[in-house]
């Protein structure tokens, strides 16, 4: 086989590899979305800051915090998923583990 | 260094191997069984109970568990997660503030339940060390925050009188309305970015010069929102509380045509501690 194989079959080996890879490439980057929420939490800071300075009303607060509470609660939940750390909940200390400051 | 607060940063998530625990909430929870809610650590060696102002819905008692001269001020809780929504943060925050008063605080990052209070006298042994060694740091120590926020269109029109450069690029496109000024446009605009990150540069530097003289330390945070120019929390040794909002009312005096300062505190010291914690999950 050898050359014969790789003329024969190069055309479609390299596409396929090609998706493969990509595909993962995809599916990291829809891991980082759903796993991520730096921009949750820097939204509702910003939200704070917009009723402080009286940007929006109480009732505009109320109703896009419990929009930024649910997303925070499916990234939880997806961290879950994925077995990576999820913030709240109970903990305990680890053991063996001693505390650096 | 110190920056942060105590948090589970250090957070490992490992099966639990303890099994067969008692299921949680086995019903009719008294004090000292159940969830705990910790606030916030303390040196204390005796019980002390600070009212019913903790967090979740009815009157929790906010109480102390200790081991040595540590204490952690804590209440009793289901094993929830506590979503960080404005009436929990600020119940939260209205707890710590109300332990200030009389202690220095080292503060718990929102949201940290413990199972028992075992669990809670284990993480006092275990972190007494570093524990011992902040409150020693902070003693009589407590955090202000100050965000300033500017006005563009002021500030820029503030520009537009006092730059010459600026001044004189404005009245030539003013003057001639050909097609010639796009050139002449798109210099103005570079040259008013310029002095907007300039002057915003310099507002904050001298902002910080004047409140370094009566702080302990500071800190930058990123700014919220794009009409933000400073997020910084200053580090303040409590007999020169005065001082300090003196000096705040006199810079926010100078200022007080172009920014707007938000001025919050006393805050228990959230961005000058900073004990990463070895906790794991407790399912």
């Amino acid at each position: 086989m050898g050359l014969l194989s790789k003329i024969l079959f190069f055309p479609v080996t390299g596409p396929v590899a090609g998706i493969r890879w990509s595909l993962e490439q995809v599916q990291t980057a829809v891991e980082t979305e759903l796993t991520d929420d730096s921009r949750i939490k820097q939204e509702l800071m910003e939200l704070q800051m917009l009723v402080e300075l009286g940007d929006i009303d109480d009732a505009e607060y109320v109703r896009r915090e419990a929009l930024l509470m649910q997303q925070l609660r499916e990234v939880r939940s997806w961290r879950e998923h994925f077995g990576m750390s999820a913030p709240g909940g109970p903990v305990r200390v680890a053991r063996g583990a001693s505390a650096e400051e | 260094m110190m920056d942060g607060m105590v948090s589970g940063e250090g957070r490992t998530v490992e099966a639990d191997s303890r099994r067969g625990d008692d299921a949680v909430g086995k019903g009719g929870e008294t004090r000292g069984e159940g969830g705990k809610y910790v606030y916030c650590i303390i040196r204390l060696d005796s019980a002390r109970d600070f009212g019913p102002i903790g967090i979740g819905d009815g009157a929790n008692r906010v109480y102390t568990v200790h081991y040595k001269d540590l204490s952690a001020v804590v209440s009793d809780t289901p094993i929830v997660i506590y979503d960080p929504t404005r009436e929990n943060v600020l119940a939260h925050e209205f707890v710590n503030e109300t332990v200030m008063r009389e202690h220095t605080v080292i503060p718990m990052s929102f949201g940290t339940v413990f199972r028992s209070e075992d669990d809670v006298g284990e993480l006092l042994r275990s972190t007494y060390q570093a524990f011992s060694d902040v409150l020693d740091k902070m003693q009589d120590k407590i955090e202000f925050g100050l965000k300033v926020l500017w006005d563009r269109d002021k500030v820029i029109a503030d520009l537009e009188r006092s730059n010459d450069e600026i001044r004189r690029l404005k009245d030539e496109i003013t003057r001639n309305t050909q097609s010639s000024t796009y050139f002449a446009r798109m210099q103005l605009g570079r040259l008013v970015e310029g002095a907007l990150e300039d002057t915003g540069n310099s507002f904050v530097s001298d902002i910080h010069e004047t409140l370094k003289e009566v702080a302990v330390a500071s800190r930058s945070n990123k700014p919220i929102g794009d009409r933000m120019i400073m997020n910084a929390a200053f580090l303040v040794e409590r007999h020169r509380e005065k001082d300090f909002d003196e000096k705040v009312r006199e810079v926010s005096r100078k200022y007080e045509d172009l920014l707007t300062f938000k001025y919050t505190g006393p805050w228990p010291p959230y961005n000058f501690v900073n004990i990463k914690l070895k906790l794991e999950k407790a399912e």
